[in-house]
């Protein structure tokens, strides 16, 4: 792994971003706390600037040409995580009471600790938005050629392929410093 | 050379940095007016080696080179091991934090893929990367000057080498060996270089010889040298002979010529055909040594 992952402040907003349906979710059933014209424009907020930030990254790594060579070791589609997303995010979250200032607290804390978590950990590809985009989302892991000098980290790669083959090189945008973006022209 | 500059799809940059555990590279994210520089860098670099010559000699480890030449090395000669391993390498290191401490980086490179998936990589030694360090910039900042606090680094006109998947394109041969550690890399492959050159040349005893070359560097470039040269084929009344005349002292135990303790470069500069006699006088025998020699064909 890289000695510090950086783009602290873009992987905030791609967590965010990740968790952008919630807030659909909510703005349609509403809180009895909060009027709804200002609970829905902050709903509305949390979706339109994290998922505008997450299109102007992968515009500007483009732009930028933020472009890397990357060989292709051994591939994992993991489409389970979206499924764990999904379990460990969304589904409680939107079964959540939020009709008191107390569990509305509660629900808005818990959401702050899991996208900590999200930063931290570095899953910020966890996004349903990619394939709604039809992208799917392949772990890939270093190839053991021997070589001292190849990289020995595993990285993330946003494509839409369905398969990946050991060997494979793809020229990818850097997202992050562990996940790359395969535009697939 | 096996790429296309025409057709650069991208171009990724690096550096090399000293580390206790050995050189280790890293990728560091440039943007694309960096990739543009880099790329005209390598392109200044082909023209210039092309305006040298466009048929290289081989790069000889025991040759004294001149400090611009455009020689070229197989990647997969011994010598540029580190180079093929660089070549090879997959999904470099990211860490864009490698030039927190500049001083440590010894050399910067960019990695250019063309639109048929071949790789080149450009290579310079870092000593501008650091020297600017020491310097004190300036800039106008409106219409006064100011000097520049943040970190700078600034890249040359050229590379000193530039590679492909089979050879090593040198354009400064000193910055070659420095990157590639090259006395240390000829002092490692002595042992495996005099039983090459051993197997071919039983006429000779070679203890003597390892043991020296093992701790002088000019001995085991040349020990390098031999090995390229046609060494099957030596008559060894034609060696005893040339020794002879050039002043190399040697005595024949057994059939095998043991050279004489201070005689051993003499012995090897003869076998890299550096040491020679001419007669261009009547009666005046002429003995020279060569530093820098080229065949002549035909």
């Amino acid at each position: 792994m890289p000695k510090q992952e950086r783009l602290g402040f873009a992987r905030l907003f791609m967590v965010l971003s990740s968790i952008s349906p919630l807030f659909i979710i909510w703005a349609i059933r509403g809180t009895s706390v909060i009027p709804d014209e200002y609970f829905i424009s902050f709903c509305a907020f949390m979706v339109a600037i994290p998922n505008g930030f997450l299109a102007l990254r992968l515009i500007t790594a483009r732009k930028l040409r933020e472009t890397r060579e990357l060989t292709i070791g051994r591939a994992e589609d993991h489409r389970e995580h979206l499924l764990v997303y999904l379990f460990a995010m969304l589904l409680p979250f939107y079964a959540a009471d939020i009709s008191s200032w107390r569990e509305f607290s509660a629900a808005i804390g818990a959401l702050i600790f899991i996208v900590f978590l999200f930063w931290h950990l570095n899953l910020h590809y966890m996004n349903i938005v990619y394939a709604l985009f039809g992208y799917r989302v392949f772990t890939v892991y270093p190839s053991e050629d021997g070589n001292p000098i190849s990289g020995k980290s595993t990285f993330v790669l946003i494509t839409r392929r369905t398969l990946l083959h050991p060997g494979e090189k793809i020229s990818a945008n850097r997202l992050s410093d562990t996940v790359y973006f395969d535009w697939g022209e | 050379m096996q790429f296309s500059f025409g057709t650069i799809q991208s171009t990724e940059f690096g550096v090399g940095r000293d580390h206790p555990d050995g050189q280790q590279f890293h990728n560091i994210t440039v943007d694309g007016s960096v990739q543009d520089a880099l790329q005209e860098m390598a392109t200044a670099t082909w023209d210039k080696m092309q305006g040298i010559t466009a048929t290289p000699a081989q790069y000889e480890p025991a040759e004294k080179h001149g400090s611009m030449e455009h020689l070229v090395l197989p990647l997969a000669d011994d010598l540029a091991m580190l180079l093929r391993d660089l070549q090879n390498a997959q999904n470099l290191a990211l860490d864009n934090a490698a030039l927190s401490d500049p001083t440590k980086v010894f050399c910067y490179f960019a990695k250019m893929t063309d639109a048929d998936g071949r790789t080149l990589i450009a290579l310079r030694r870092a000593s501008q990367f650091k020297g600017i360090l020491k310097n004190r910039l300036i800039r106008v900042v409106t219409d006064a000057l100011k000097i520049i606090e943040d970190n700078v680094f600034k890249l040359d006109h050229d590379y000193d080498f530039l590679f492909d998947a089979e050879n090593v394109h040198i354009l400064r041969p000193s910055g070659f060996e420095f990157v590639c550690k090259l006395q240390q890399a000829v002092l490692d492959a002595v042992p495996n270089n005099i039983q090459a050159i051993e197997t071919d040349l039983d006429a000779v005893d070679f203890t003597n010889i390892a043991t020296y070359a093992s701790s002088h560097p000019r001995a085991a470039r040349y020990l390098a040298s031999i090995r390229t040269q046609e060494i099957a084929g030596i008559d060894t009344p034609a060696l005893k002979r040339l020794c002879r005349n050039t002043g190399v002292e040697f005595r024949s135990v057994n059939g095998k010529i043991i050279v004489e303790d201070g005689h051993v470069m003499g012995l090897l500069e003869v076998l890299d055909r550096r040491r020679y006699e001419v007669k261009l006088v009547a009666n005046t025998p002429e003995r020279f040594r060569a530093a820098s020699r080229s065949k002549l064909e035909g």
